[in-house]
C-alpha cells in the first residue's frame, strides 16, 4: 500500500502519493485522447487499435504484471486507479476492450514458459498484440465444467474444433487464452491452450450487436480443425479449469471497480443535471423528492465503494476473499442497477437519448451483472462458503 | 553535464486556501510539483539526453515536500536534493542564497533550470537573486531552448506576440514558462521507479546561509467574494448613459 502516507490522511491509505500520479497520467490520457471521441467510437461500434499501443506506452496495460516482461509491478490499488480513471472515458465497451489483457494473460503468466511469456505476454503489455479469453460458447457459460470445444492431441499439435462466443476484443484478438476439452467430460478435462488468430481454420463473427459496450468488439469464434502447436499449452493438460478459476478474482474486482464507477459517474451527472434543469419555476434539486433520491444514491455508491475497496485490500494482504468479492460483485452490481435507472429517471427523456452520458451507463450496466460470473453464480459461490 | 532543476512544492492551483494564524494557511490540501517547473524539468530531461549527464531536482520545503521531489523525479531527474526547514514562507532572497549554497555543496551547476515563477506566492524573484549570487547569467519567460557548445539561445516572450531571442554562455539560470515544451504526464513505469531514486535530504539551518531578511510576510487575507455584476440593458447610448451615471453615483469614481 502507500509508501508516504499523508499524517493528517492516515485513515485513508488504500492511496497514496504514487497512485495520485498515476491517476492523474491516467486522466490526462483519458481526457486528450478519449473523451473528446468516445461518443463517435461508440456509435461506430470500435475504437482504435492505435489505443493500444498508446496505452502500452504509457505502461498502463502492464500494470501490476512484471517488470522483466515490460510490465510495472504495483500493489492492488494501482490497477484499481487505472480501472477508475479508464472509466471517466464513460465507455464501459473501452474499457472492456482494453482490459481483455486482464483477463487474457495472468494464466500465461501464472503457469507459462519462459517462451510463452516472450510470445504471448510481452508484446500484448506493450499494446502491439490483442489478447482475449475464450472461455463461455454457444451451449453454455457459466457451466465452464461443460464446455465442448475439443483439443485432440496429434504428436506436437493439438486439433481444435468447436466455437465460443461473446468474447470481448474477439474480432481484433490476436491471440485468445482458451478453455477446450482434452480431457474427461468433466472439470478434470479441461486445458487452456493459446490459439492464435492467424491459425488456419480460425474466423470470427462480425462484432455482435449489443444492448451496451457498443465500443467493444465482442465476437464468436469458429475453430474449424484448427492445428495448434502443444507448446501452446499452459500449464499442465486438464489442469485448465483450476487456472480459469484462479483468473475470477481479479476479474470480478475489475468489474466491482467498473459497478462502482459506472454508479458513481451516473450519480455526478445527475446532481448537475438536477441544479441546472428548472420544472415548475426552480431547479430539480430545489425539490425534496430529488434532493432525496440523490441523497440516496450517493450513499448507496458509497458504500459500494467501501466494501469493494476493503475487499481488495484484502485481496492485496494475500487474504482469501472468494466469498467477499463475490458479495462485493453483486452488491456494486445491484447498487449501479439503481443508481443508473435513477439517473435516467432524474433525466427525463433527455436521458433516453444518445446525448446524454446517462443513457449510455444505463445501458453499459447491464452486462456486469451477467460477465465475470452472473449474480446468480456469485450467491451459489456465497453459499457454499457461509 | 549536472542540470539541476529548482522545483516548488506549492498547494495544487485548484485548491481551496484557508488562511489560518494571520499570515500562515492550512497546509491539509494538495501539494503538487509548481506547474512552470514541469516546463524546467522537461527542458532539462532532453538536454541531459542529448549532452548526457544528470538532473538533479533541487527543492526547498518542509519535509512533506518529499512528495513534490518523488513527483518530479517521475517526470524526470535522476535524483534529488531535499532542502528542509519548518519555514511556511521563505522569501526569494533566503530562497535564492540557500538554493546557491546546496547547489555549489553538492557539486556545481552546468545549467540550471526552474520555472519562471512560483504558482502560490509568485514573487518571480528566484530565478534572479540565484542567477546573481551564483554570478551567471538569467533569462526568464523562457519558451525556446537549445544548447550548444557552452552556448545557449533562449526565446522569451516580450508580449504583444512577440519573442526576444537571446544568447547566453553556461552555465545559466533558465526560467520555463508555458509552452516551452510539451509537459507530458510521466509513464506509470517511471512513477514506480522515481520512489527508487536518490534523495539527498538537508536541513536548511545546516547550510548557514545568512539571509538579510529583507522581506517580511505580514499578512495573508483571503481575496474578498466578488460582488454581483450588473447587466446594462436598451442601446448602446442607454447603457453608456447608466454607467456613467453608476460611476458616479454608486462607486463614486467619477466627479
Amino acid at each position: 500500500m502507500a509508501d508516504q502516507k499523508d499524517s493528517k490522511n492516515d485513515f485513508q491509505h488504500y492511496f497514496g502519493k504514487e497512485h495520485d500520479l498515476v491517476r492523474k497520467s491516467v486522466r490526462e490520457l483519458v481526457q486528450k485522447e478519449i473523451l473528446p471521441n468516445i461518443d463517435e467510437w461508440e456509435e461506430k461500434a470500435t475504437f482504435p487499435k492505435k489505443l493500444y499501443k498508446m496505452a502500452g506506452e504509457l505502461g498502463l496495460l502492464g500494470v501490476g504484471y512484471p517488470e522483466e516482461l515490460g510490465g510495472t509491478p504495483g500493489d492492488i490499488f494501482l490497477k484499481i486507479v487505472v480501472g477508475e480513471e479508464l472509466m471517466r472515458s464513460t465507455s464501459g465497451g473501452l474499457v472492456a476492450g482494453l482490459g481483455s489483457i486482464d483477463i487474457a494473460i495472468p494464466p500465461i503468466i501464472r503457469k507459462g514458459t519462459e517462451e510463452q511469456k516472450e510470445r504471448f505476454v510481452r508484446p500484448v503489455i506493450a499494446g502491439d498484440r490483442i489478447a482475449a479469453l475464450g472461455i463461455t460458447e454457444p451451449g453454455g457459460g457459466s457451466d465452464v465444467a461443460n464446455l465442448k470445444t475439443t483439443a485432440v492431441k496429434k504428436g506436437d499439435h493439438y486439433l481444435v474444433n468447436g466455437s465460443k462466443t461473446f468474447i470481448t476484443s474477439g474480432v481484433r484478438a490476436d491471440q485468445i487464452t482458451c478453455a477446450v476439452r482434452t480431457g474427461s467430460e468433466n472439470a478434470h478435462g479441461i486445458s487452456l491452450l493459446v490459439i492464435e488468430s492467424g491459425t488456419p481454420g480460425y474466423s470470427t463473427s462480425p462484432p455482435m450487436k449489443k444492448t451496451g459496450w457498443w465500443a467493444s468488439d465482442t465476437a464468436e469464434l469458429y475453430f474449424d480443425n484448427l492445428k495448434v502447436p502443444v507448446s501452446n499449452l499452459i500449464g499442465e493438460e486438464n489442469q485448465g479449469f483450476y487456472y480459469i478459476m484462479e483468473n475470477f478474482q481479479s476479474e470480478r474486482l475489475q468489474l466491482c471497480i467498473m459497478a462502482n464507477m459506472t454508479a458513481r459517474i451516473a450519480l455526478e451527472q445527475a446532481m448537475k443535471y438536477a441544479t441546472e434543469r428548472e420544472a415548475f419555476g426552480k431547479p430539480l434539486s430545489g425539490f425534496q423528492v430529488t434532493r432525496h433520491k440523490l441523497a440516496e444514491m450517493a450513499t448507496q455508491v458509497e458504500v459500494s465503494q467501501e466494501f469493494t475497496y476493503r475487499v481488495a485490500a484484502k485481496m492485496n494482504a494475500g487474504i482469501n476473499q472468494i466469498k467477499e468479492i463475490s458479495m462485493a460483485k453483486n452488491f456494486a452490481c445491484q447498487v449501479s442497477d439503481r443508481v443508473t435507472f435513477d439517473a435516467v429517471q432524474i433525466f427525463g427523456g433527455a436521458g433516453y437519448v444518445r446525448e446524454s452520458v446517462v443513457e449510455r451507463l444505463y445501458r453499459d450496466n447491464r452486462i456486469l451483472s451477467i460477465g465475470g460470473g452472473t449474480t446468480e453464480i456469485m450467491k451459489e459461490i456465497i453459499s457454499k462458503l457461509m | 553535464m549536472r542540470v539541476y532543476v529548482c522545483v516548488k512544492h506549492v498547494p495544487d492551483t485548484a485548491a481551496n486556501i484557508k488562511v489560518v494564524g494571520g499570515s500562515g494557511f492550512d497546509e491539509s490540501v494538495k501539494f503538487i510539483v509548481n506547474p512552470y517547473d514541469e516546463y524546467a524539468i522537461g527542458e532539462a530531461s532532453q538536454l541531459v539526453k542529448k549532452e548526457g549527464g544528470e538532473v538533479v531536482i533541487v527543492t526547498l520545503g518542509k519535509a512533506s515536500a518529499m512528495t513534490t521531489v518523488r513527483a518530479a523525479l517521475a517526470i524526470g531527474g535522476d535524483r534529488g536534493i531535499l532542502i528542509k526547514t519548518d519555514k511556511q514562507f521563505v522569501e526569494s532572497d533566503e530562497t535564492a542564497l540557500i538554493l546557491k549554497k546546496a547547489i555549489e555543496d553538492d557539486g556545481g551547476a552546468d545549467m540550471i533550470f526552474a520555472g519562471k515563477q512560483a504558482a502560490d506566492s509568485e514573487g518571480m524573484q528566484t530565478c534572479y537573486r540565484l542567477a546573481a549570487n551564483l554570478g551567471m547569467p538569467v533569462a526568464t519567460e523562457v519558451v525556446g531552448f537549445s544548447y550548444a557548445g557552452g552556448k545557449v539561445v533562449v526565446e522569451r516572450e516580450i508580449g504583444g506576440g512577440e519573442r526576444e531571442v537571446i544568447e547566453m554562455t553556461a552555465p545559466c539560470v533558465v526560467g520555463a514558462t508555458k509552452g516551452l515544451n510539451e509537459v507530458r504526464y510521466p509513464k506509470l513505469p517511471d512513477i514506480m521507479k522515481a520512489k527508487k531514486k536518490p534523495v539527498n535530504e538537508i536541513d536548511a539551518g545546516s547550510l548557514k546561509v545568512d539571509a538579510a531578511g529583507l522581506v517580511e510576510l505580514v499578512a495573508l487575507e483571503q481575496v474578498p467574494e466578488r460582488s454581483n455584476a450588473k447587466m446594462l440593458e436598451g442601446s448602446v447610448t442607454e447603457a453608456v448613459d447608466t454607467l456613467v451615471k453608476l460611476l458616479r453615483d454608486e462607486a463614486k469614481v467619477l466627479e
